[in-house]
């Protein structure tokens, strides 16, 4: 075993036992247990980015295992927004007095789920086959679906019910998919590891139907629309760490799934199908997304539609394919993350400053709370694509990639949309910072804003650090490597 | 496999689709995992997962309902009639779009289509939460009837690995449903209407 599966076998492990130790742990010592165990699980993540990105031509695989560039930039950015998210997550349990358990038992039950679904997540990208993929995605639904009610209110107990029946149901037509799929390529989990995948037999009517069921299945989990209902609902009824954990991480993974598929079946569906396939998808995504980014709507629930876009986005870069789009889509993955989950951490302090933001779209926060107004001014204009976010030059590069992939209409018109909702993200950045305020309520002290405020620092640094490595990527070897097609 | 066989669970399925009582659903669903777990009998490990996931998921399911009474039956928007009449037309529709799959034999492809249709219906026209939990567990049997019919046969690995996730999945669903009830008195997903754009 090589020193790069060894670290993906770590990846997954360390926030499995960390996930055992939080829930048996006495109540005290669960703070610090979380805190060790998510730097520690964070750690390794990083570690096989480094050892992963920094040779992008070796990859391992085996039936069960791929350890590739593709699975370490997703571990990694699983890795810190895990540890950012635990790192936040005590503001959020000290405002919380009750939920799904009782209040003794609230920490042990949050961190054990918190760390199962990391565990699981983490486990995702380095999955080396299909089969294996979707049994993890589908036990993700299990562990984070309790997260996502885990307030117990009325309305978290609706965002966690629409997110678990729906996404289940999706995985069910995706496994119908993975079934027709084994049917052809000779039954067995070994016929269906990625690089099995990609010598099924050309031409066949079923393999299409299969790969189209299997992405239909996984756009109801990615957040793709016309299957996306679950997706605001749930981000935005979700305890702040767990939702950024949902956005910047549980989505894009999915995502990593559903490229996969359509890079092993590409020669048998054709690379022309399976990218419109993508591009479909993603066009609907942002074409949907849109209107919601010029409505006021509250805070984390514009959020979530901003995922909905910036899934859309990846989607399209995906489906554009080449080295120029695939560098955007890494760009824009990792910037999203970043921009997203400090988005989500912000909540946080918000909800204890002005709790009307929960329901209602809040405005004028630079007057109340400056040290509060940066953080959400510095996420929403990154997600918005304000230079100098990465994730600009990461739009810039995907429909540079469409032009460059001969599909010039998609590309104009995924420009004229990113257009659009960057006007609207614009609009919603003023208002939320400068504008009126749109109910007078009682303020209260902003619980954990010293945490995010720190938050804020890195994240910007690492923001700047990525926008100048969006300058270098598109001709480097890692954008190359990912271009190519399976051997 | 047999005409009859997949006609039998067919029509265990559409059961869950038309009948009012959920102990009934929740016996049908059952029924018809072991059902499928008895045909496997050439692939024991499948079968073994098969029949441990039915029997566990039949148990929890019916002691949520001995646990969750409902004050009055849930109403769904769509009477019984229409609702079978849904589920078969869309059974029928996807059994004319989606040509041949691959599997053993033409009945258990038409079979699979059937029964993942009842389930999606039950899903979208039941309103009462253990019946939306039910169409999930419908589809899955279908799947699990794809499984048992490839030509080189199922995968006890996969069998035993979608029976975890969905008895974990059920275990969750359940936890949510009786959060539900003792929020709003009763296991009506109409009630949770409050989350809209």
């Amino acid at each position: 075993m090589t020193s790069s599966e060894l670290l993906a076998l770590a990846a997954v492990a360390l926030p499995a036992l960390a996930a055992v130790g939080s829930a048996a742990a006495p109540r005290r010592a669960v703070g610090a247990l979380a805190t060790g165990g998510a730097t520690l699980s964070a750690v390794a993540a990083g570690a096989l980015a480094v050892a992963t990105v920094g040779r992008p031509g070796t990859t391992a695989e085996s039936a069960w295992l791929v350890v590739d560039p593709a699975a370490g930039i997703l571990v990694a950015v699983i890795g810190a927004v895990g540890l950012a998210s635990v790192v936040v997550s005590p503001s959020y349990l000290s405002t919380v007095t009750g939920g799904l358990v009782r209040a003794s038992r609230i920490p042990r039950l949050y961190y054990g789920l918190l760390f199962a679904f990391w565990a699981i997540l983490t486990a995702v990208p380095v999955i080396g086959n299909l089969g294996g993929a979707w049994l993890l995605v589908e036990a993700t639904t299990a562990a984070s679906a309790l997260l996502v009610g885990f307030s117990g209110t009325p309305r978290a107990l609706e965002a966690g019910w629409k997110y678990l029946i729906l996404t289940s149901l999706g995985l069910g037509v995706a496994l119908l998919g993975v079934v027709l799929l084994a049917a052809t390529a000779g039954g067995g989990l070994d016929a269906l590891s990625w690089q099995a995948l990609a010598r099924v037999p050309a031409g066949g009517q079923t393999v299409l139907i299969a790969y189209v069921l299997l992405l239909a299945g996984l756009a109801a989990k990615i957040g793709w629309a016309p299957v996306h209902n679950w997706l605001p609902d749930a981000h935005s009824e979700a305890p702040a760490p767990v939702s950024a954990l949902l956005s910047a991480a549980l989505l894009p993974t999915v995502l990593l799934v559903a490229w996969r598929s359509s890079r092993a079946l590409s020669p048998a569906v054709g690379t022309a199908t399976a990218h419109s396939v993508l591009i479909g998808f993603g066009l609907l995504s942002l074409a949907v997304a849109v209107p919601f980014l010029w409505r006021p709507l509250p805070w984390k629930r514009l959020l979530a539609y901003s995922s909905l876009e910036h899934m859309g986005v990846i989607a399209l870069g995906l489906g554009f394919g080449g080295p120029v789009a695939l560098a955007g889509v890494v760009v824009h993955i990792v910037g999203h993350a970043a921009a997203k989950a400090l988005g989500f951490y912000a909540a946080v302090p918000l909800l204890s400053h002005e709790p009307r933001a929960g329901g209602h779209a809040v405005g004028g926060v630079a007057r109340s709370e400056p040290a509060l107004a940066a953080t959400m001014g510095i996420s929403l204009g990154a997600l918005a694509g304000l230079p100098p976010s990465p994730l600009f030059l990461s739009e810039v590069l995907i429909v540079a990639g469409g032009f460059a992939a001969g599909r010039p209409w998609t590309a104009g018109a995924s420009a004229l949309l990113l257009s659009l909702g960057f006007l609207g993200m614009a609009h919603a950045l003023l208002d939320t910072l400068a504008g009126r305020a749109r109910h007078r309520s009682q303020r209260g002290r902003s619980v954990g804003l010293r945490t995010v405020t720190i938050l804020t620092t890195v994240t910007v640094l690492g923001l700047l650090a990525l926008t100048a490595v969006a300058f270098w990527l598109p001709g480097s070897d890692l954008a190359h490597n990912l271009a190519a097609e399976l051997p | 496999m047999s005409g009859a066989l997949a006609w039998f669970l067919v029509a265990l399925g559409l059961g869950v689709v038309v009948v009012r009582r959920r102990s009934l659903a929740v016996a049908l669903v059952t029924g018809q995992a072991l059902v499928l777990a008895v045909s496997a009998h050439g692939e024991p490990g499948a079968a073994a997962a098969l029949a441990v996931r039915a029997l566990v998921l039949g148990l929890l399911l019916l002691l949520v309902v001995s646990r969750t009474r409902e004050p009055r039956p849930v109403r769904s928007g769509v009477a019984p009639l229409m609702r079978g009449g849904f589920a078969v037309i869309l059974a029928l529709a996807l059994t004319w779009l989606v040509p041949t799959m691959g599997l053993a034999s033409r009945n258990a492809e038409r079979g699979v289509l059937a029964l993942i249709a009842f389930g999606l219906v039950a899903v979208a026209t039941r309103t009462a939460t253990l019946f939306q939990v039910l169409g999930i567990v419908l589809v899955e049997n279908g799947l699990a009837l794809a499984a048992l019919q490839l030509h080189n046969g199922s995968s006890a690995a996969i069998e035993l690995g979608v029976a975890f996730d969905l008895t974990l999945i059920a275990t969750v669903a359940v936890v949510f449903h009786e959060r539900i009830f003792a929020e709003f008195g009763t296991g009506d997903a109409g009630a949770l209407r409050s989350l809209r754009d």
